[in-house]
């Protein structure tokens, strides 16, 4: 299973959201559940699944599907388009 | 991961998987799914009621299901509680009425040098050497001061402090290590005086953080999460310290396995005694027969800690007594095993004879054996029965030995260390008594026993008794320390222990008599009664009995209530009551209640002499 496939799942399950949840609403302003304490969390989550580790600088910018997929992507991590 | 699959065996498929998918993912998400999935259990299914408080200098609240997950997987109803963080002191100082909930099961404090003492990073801005030992004495005395006011607070529950480990983030290691008032130097002191107060007090016990920690290595530390949350540990880390802490409390919910039934041939010694002769077998200090002689050193500190061994091999006696006598590097003797069941039989059946023998359950044993056959076949005839190594390697089974949890335990008594020469006398004695008249040889044994009120210093035992006792168990209630405590404090209780000795020395305290004044008419009822397995059929339930009688009647009681609420493995103790002279009043279930009215006194067993005191007529 890709990324692109393995990242949507991951942060379905952790917020508990419906699987018809489109990927644009699952941003922090959007949900509550999304506090300072889930964003600890889901950055240990996203670095033992992606085997990845973030800098600071990406940490603040962590508020959104797509924010996540673009740091995610700038590990290296491949996403889309890609062959795998 | 082989600890957990042990832990959860007895759940259902659906919760099993959730958990092993939940440990090996440690995604939080698969975490918070397998608790959820562990929650649609029936209670039975999900173990004992296990209330936790932690407090802790760092945040624990971003791991607070992973903790939940590892305490529910012991299997335990676990309810954990997190104090607010870095504030021991304040929470420990509420009293148990000011706050919503009552007492916890046991109680643990965590705590880093990064709150500790931030001084020991920086000691040369911070007056090294002698400002900061002066700063470390102060440490001392905040440990020291944290365990007596939790002593004063929630006395009797148990309380885990944590040591403090090695940081993994700092500067310049070897000059931290060059000076005893350095780092490393100040945080040794500091875990030292740990192990100190929890071997001089009673109730307070070691969460050895230091150690998991060199265990584990640097992964099991992110210092992004630490800086972002001041929680410290990684994904990794946070599963190994949840389940660390949740091995580290098992003990207090899990009786420890008490014997391991061994195999020989290929397990003892490298060879088959019958097929290669004693010549053949591989044993000594050179690969690999060094293997088998550290797996022998292992089994003998088992032994001298209170694990029976029993000998299972197929063999000829002579052949396996042979390599006994003969091999020159051999540590363990014969008589090293509390049974040796050594002939053609089958393991299982003589598992079940040796169980028989020892008068204690099945399920209180562990197996080791080279053939995958021997094993599988254990494993269908007496599920029961844990099965430590899973190949015929022996530095897999030496690891296995490492690893286990199923000996653990907090406190290792006397009554543990005496336990071998313990059951190697009783096997003694009952051939004994099929020789002579039962009273004639009861009288041999010169036994005296001592009444002793329950208190401090027989507290981890009779806890231990309560926790372990199957047989001779009226109502098999497994009270923790702390129900004992308020059973103890409630006024007019009878809380007695009995201390037997013969003519073979002190055997410790083997019953245990617990009864409880209800509100009305002077009536006594009896909670528990019950006899270690090592003193059974000696009478010693009778001088307990009219110990606690003479005790009723001094304090005016009028009536006294007892019940016999039977298990699958209390049947020796169905018709005691009946046997005591208590009138039956009704059978309810499982649970036969009996009534003595008015209580009059009890022939104290003529064959037993009281030390100091006398009962009865």
């Amino acid at each position: 299973m890709g990324p692109e496939d393995r990242l949507l799942p991951l942060l379905l399950e952790f917020f508990e959201l419906p699987a018809d949840t489109p990927p644009e609403n699952i941003r922090q302003q959007l949900l509550p559940a999304w506090d300072s304490l889930a964003t600890v969390q889901l950055i240990t989550d996203l670095e033992r699944a992606f085997s990845v580790s973030f800098d600071i600088e990406e940490i603040v910018r962590l508020r959104s599907y797509q924010e996540i997929r673009d740091a995610l992507s700038r590990q290296g991590v491949p996403f889309d388009n890609s062959p795998d | 991961m082989n600890v957990i699959r042990q832990w959860i065996g007895s759940f259902p498929e659906v919760q099993r998987n959730a958990v092993i998918q939940a440990v090996e993912s440690a995604s939080l998400a698969k975490i918070r799914r397998a608790l959820r999935s562990l929650h649609e259990l029936a209670p039975e299914q999900r173990g004992p009621v296990l209330a936790v408080e932690i407090l802790s200098t760092f945040n624990l609240e971003p791991i607070f299901p992973v903790l939940e997950l590892a305490l529910n997987c012991l299997p335990s109803r676990a309810q954990v509680r997190l104090a607010p963080l870095d504030d021991i002191e304040g929470y420990i100082s509420q009293s148990a009425s000011a706050r919503s909930q009552g007492l916890p099961h046991a109680r643990i404090v965590v705590w880093r040098v990064e709150e500790l003492l931030p001084e020991a990073l920086y000691p040369f801005s911070n007056g090294f050497p002698e400002q900061l030992a002066a700063r470390v004495d102060k440490v001392l005395a905040r440990v020291e001061g944290v365990v007596n006011l939790h002593e004063r607070n929630a006395h009797g529950v148990p309380l885990f402090l944590s040591t403090i480990p090695l940081p993994v983030n700092f500067g310049n290691p070897v000059s931290a290590a060059q000076h005893c008032r350095g780092l490393f130097g100040s945080i040794s002191r500091v875990n030292q005086k740990i192990y100190e107060i929890a071997t001089a007090r009673d109730g307070i016990y070691v969460l050895d953080v230091a150690s998991w920690a060199a265990f584990e290595g640097r992964a099991h530390e992110d210092a992004l999460v630490d800086f972002l949350a001041r929680q410290p540990l990684s994904a990794k880390g946070q599963l190994g310290f949840a389940l660390f802490i949740a091995r580290c409390l098992r003990p207090l919910i899990t009786p420890r396995r008490k014997v391991l039934a061994l195999d020989l041939d290929n397990t003892l010694w490298g060879g088959v005694v019958g097929e290669d002769g004693v010549a053949g077998l591989t044993l000594g200090h050179e690969f690999p027969g060094n293997v088998h002689l550290r797996l022998q050193r292992e089994l003998i500190e088992l032994r001298n800690r209170g694990v029976l061994l029993v000998l299972l091999s197929k063999n000829n006696e002579a052949d396996a007594r042979q390599g006994f006598d003969s091999l020159p590097d051999m540590l363990l003797k014969w008589d090293d095993f509390a049974i040796r069941k050594v002939d053609w039989n089958h393991k299982h059946e003589n598992l079940r004879e040796a169980a028989r023998e020892l008068s204690l359950g099945v399920d209180t044993f562990a197996f080791i054996d080279d053939s995958d056959y021997e094993r599988e076949q254990m494993r269908q005839f007496i599920p029961e029965v844990l099965i430590l190594n899973e190949s015929p390697d022996p530095l897999h089974t030496l690891r296995s030995l490492w690893d286990t949890d199923a000996f653990d335990s907090l406190a290792v008594t006397e009554e543990d260390r005496r336990r071998h020469r313990d059951y190697t006398i009783r096997a003694a004695r009952d051939v004994g008594a099929h020789q002579d008249d039962l009273e004639t040889f009861l009288k041999s044994l010169e036994m005296d026993v001592t009444i002793e009120e329950i208190g401090p210093s027989n507290m981890e035992r009779v806890v231990t008794m309560l926790g372990k006792t199957n047989q001779f168990n009226l109502t098999t209630r497994r009270h923790s320390r702390v129900q004992l405590q308020s059973i103890l404090e409630s006024p007019g209780s009878i809380a007695l222990a009995l201390r037997l000795r013969d003519k073979f020395g002190d055997q410790g305290i083997v019953a245990v008599l617990l009864a409880i004044l209800s509100g009305d008419n002077g009536t006594l009822i009896v909670d528990s009664f019950l006899v270690s397995c090592r003193a059974l059929g000696r009478g010693v339930e009778d001088a307990l009995w009219a110990a606690m009688v003479d005790r009723a009647r001094q304090q005016n009681a009028r009536r006294l209530e007892a019940a016999y609420i039977s298990t699958a493995k209390n049947g020796l103790v169905t018709d005691l009551y009946d046997r005591l002279g208590l009138r039956r009043m009704q059978q309810d279930g499982e649970s036969t209640r009996y009534l003595l009215e008015p209580i009059v006194p009890v022939k104290f067993p003529s064959w037993i002499s009281l030390k100091g005191q006398s009962y009865g007529s």
